[in-house]
């Protein structure tokens, strides 16, 4: 998600643009001078110059001695691992969505599932996604959300769904 | 004095110390797990700290903090991998000191100093802090303002990015804090009809979401970071007093950038660390040395980082304003404690505040035989293997969020907050000034429209009031400054 400074410009230049329409269309507030209007729309008319800015390559030239000073401090570019690697392919690159896309699965699913099962599903693919062997994964998938589970209801005394499969040995009178 | 009896009584507690050991331990492993940073480890704490009491809870974050910072130094040594960004300036020459033989010595320098330097940061807190206090309670919404404008510039101009990428970076969270009617209205923005919005955007899980989402986002790309060869260490401490001895200059001299550094609002540990390393090689009488495994440096950044960890505390605890990203989440854990940021913190709350400044110093002299044990267990945290890791990040990630206010939209807030982190860092735009432009732009907001309305719509006592017209200064040459160092350079470049 790599994008040039061209393209995250002109997004913010939209994205000022439609916060500041969006605040000039708000109710100003009988009586007060300065309605919830003003911030909102100085925020959104500055992000929109700086998009400008960007999208024009000003400021650039920082970035480049940053990196410089970086890669002679260190002798090498900050994320060397990438840099050592052929850089990812295009799909290659979708996968670093996996961890929100697990989060979002765990808001629509934990209710019904449970916490047990569906925090097992997502260490499991996460796990394996970064390269486990199963040998390894299926563990870490069955101790660790036991573990947050009695950590989290126990010493903390939140309770998590418990869905489908309730941890063994609560629910008993 | 009894207030300070008092302060003693507050932290020498079961509870309290409990809570600072387990923090402890916490904040080391967390810290020396490359791609797992100081702020992660707070901002993940922070839902813990929520069933905590007050004391504890401040304890926790503290001492956890303070030893991410040093156990960073850890896999930088060893592995020639920073374990946070405080520790990427000087990770060079620690590792070179490593494969001269004598990767003990660069251990021992990280820990030593660092307590060291932690322990003066209190001091500098415990001196700075109730003569800055007593000069706050006469500041009115027009210092504040100017105040808060100016931490959000600092944050801006100290990034190692592009200034303008910088600024865009603040000005987006500043958007992202209009969102809700937490507004002096009290109107609704931008929440679509949503009512999971109506309370605006929750900064902890926008943090864990930034801090902690987005690392993991990383891992899924990047190679697994190599593992440490086993090796025997020697006494991690013998030698450190020489050194302390044959530098005293270097270790002061890093102790009060650190101070300056942390004082400022917005700039912290990394920042410190890079510029005591250079200011060392500056002032250095063997710069050559510099990168070859050479002390000095790394024992002016070592005390730099951590004296800066404990005075980011200052403005946080003074007006609320964070000194680092990592004082960025205690300040909302102090909101939640009841122990609001202010001046008054200093009379209302004084054995409060003296509990503080003992669990600083607890910590940082608790970090030597804690840091030891973990120096020498390293090898073993760093062979965890990464796949197993990651999975509880990303659990602890959606529970803890959940656990902050029962609420499931907080774990989307988590997930999109985790994909905004990633795309900004990938592009260049540094995400702790966005970061704090969500923590403070209710601040920001609240002062400017109350300080409106009391001028009548006028904007002469922004720039007549003594102390208002010397932050303004500061505020406006701090926003000028990128303009004038371009402009300077073109007319030299021209003159050439």
């Amino acid at each position: 998600m790599q994008l040039s400074d061209r393209v995250t410009g002109l997004f913010l230049v939209a994205l000022g643009g439609v916060a500041a329409y969006g605040g000039s269309r708000l109710p100003p507030v009988p009586g007060q001078q300065i309605g919830p209007e003003v911030f909102p729309m100085i925020v959104g008319i500055s992000l929109a110059i700086c998009g400008g800015l960007i999208a024009a390559g000003v400021g650039r030239r920082y970035e480049n001695e940053a990196e410089a000073e970086l890669t002679e401090a260190t002798g090498q570019t900050e994320d060397a691992p990438d840099a050592a690697e052929p850089s990812p392919s295009r799909w290659r690159e979708l996968w670093v969505l996996l961890p929100p896309v697990l989060l979002i699965f765990y808001v629509y699913v934990v209710d019904w599932l449970g916490f047990l099962p569906t925090a097992a599903a997502i260490v499991l693919v996460t796990s394996l996604a970064l390269g486990a062997r199963w040998r390894l994964a299926i563990p870490v998938a069955i101790v660790a959300p036991l573990v947050i589970n009695l950590l989290f209801l126990q010493l903390l005394r939140v309770p998590l769904p418990s869905g489908l499969l309730p941890l063994p040995w609560i629910g008993l009178p | 004095m009894s207030e300070i009896a008092q302060g003693f009584g507050l932290v020498f507690q079961s509870d309290v110390l409990l809570a600072i050991l387990f923090a402890s331990i916490y904040g080391l492993i967390v810290g020396a797990v490359p791609g797992l940073t100081a702020t992660m480890a707070t901002a993940l704490l922070v839902p813990i700290t929520f069933y905590l009491p007050p004391i504890a809870a401040i304890g926790a974050i503290i001492s956890s903090s303070a030893m991410a910072i040093f156990s960073g130094d850890i896999p930088g040594a060893l592995l020639r991998i920073p374990g946070t960004p405080a520790s990427a300036a000087y990770t060079d020459e620690a590792y070179a000191m490593t494969r001269k033989g004598r990767p003990e010595l660069a251990l021992g320098i990280g820990l030593w100093f660092s307590a060291l330097g932690g322990i003066f940061g209190t001091l500098a807190l415990m001196a700075l802090a109730p003569p800055l206090a007593s000069m706050a309670l006469r500041f009115s919404t027009f210092e504040y303002f100017w105040l808060a404008f100016l931490g959000l510039m600092c944050a801006t101009l100290v990034s190692r990015s592009s200034p303008v990428k910088a600024i865009a970076s603040m000005l987006l969270g500043l958007l992202v804090s209009c969102i809700g009617i937490e507004n002096p209205a009290g109107t609704p923005r931008f929440t679509f009809g949503n009512t999971n919005l109506l309370g605006g955007i929750e900064v902890i899980p926008a943090l864990v979401g930034v801090f902690a989402v987005s690392e993991v986002m990383r891992a899924m790309l990047t190679a697994e970071p190599p593992k440490p060869e086993r090796r025997r260490l020697g006494s991690i401490l013998a030698g450190q007093w020489a050194l302390t001895k044959q530098y005293p200059k270097q270790q002061f001299r890093g102790n009060i950038i650190g101070v300056l550094i942390g004082v400022l609002p917005g700039a912290g540990a990394d920042i410190a660390a890079w510029v005591a390393y250079s200011v060392s090689k500056r002032f250095s009488k063997e710069p050559q040395k510099f990168g070859t495994g050479h002390p000095e440096g790394l024992i002016e950044s070592g005390s730099g980082n951590n004296s800066a960890l404990a005075a980011g505390w200052v403005p946080a605890l003074l007006f609320g304003i964070p000194g680092d990203t990592i004082t960025a989440i205690a300040i909302g854990v102090l909101y939640m404690k009841g122990l609001n940021p202010g001046p008054t913190l200093f009379t209302e709350q004084a054995s409060s505040m003296y509990a503080l400044y003992i669990i600083f110093i607890l910590a940082n002299i608790l970090m030597i035989p804690l840091g030891i044990a973990m120096i020498r267990a390293s090898s073993h945290v760093l062979r965890a293997p990464r796949a197993s890791v990651m999975p509880v990040i990303v659990l602890l990630c959606a529970v803890g969020a959940f656990a902050t206010g029962n609420n499931l939209f907080a774990v989307l807030t988590v997930a999109a907050f985790g994909v905004i982190g990633y795309v900004m860092e990938r592009n260049g735009y540094p995400v702790a000034a966005m970061v704090l432009g969500i923590i403070m732009g209710t601040m920001v907001e609240q002062n400017l429209v109350t300080s409106i309305m009391k001028s009548d719509g006028s904007i002469i006592p922004f720039f007549n009031r003594p102390v208002a017209a010397v932050l303004a200064a500061m505020t406006i040459a701090a926003l000028l400054w990128p303009v004038a160092a371009w402009g300077l350079k073109r007319v030299r470049a021209q003159a050439a």
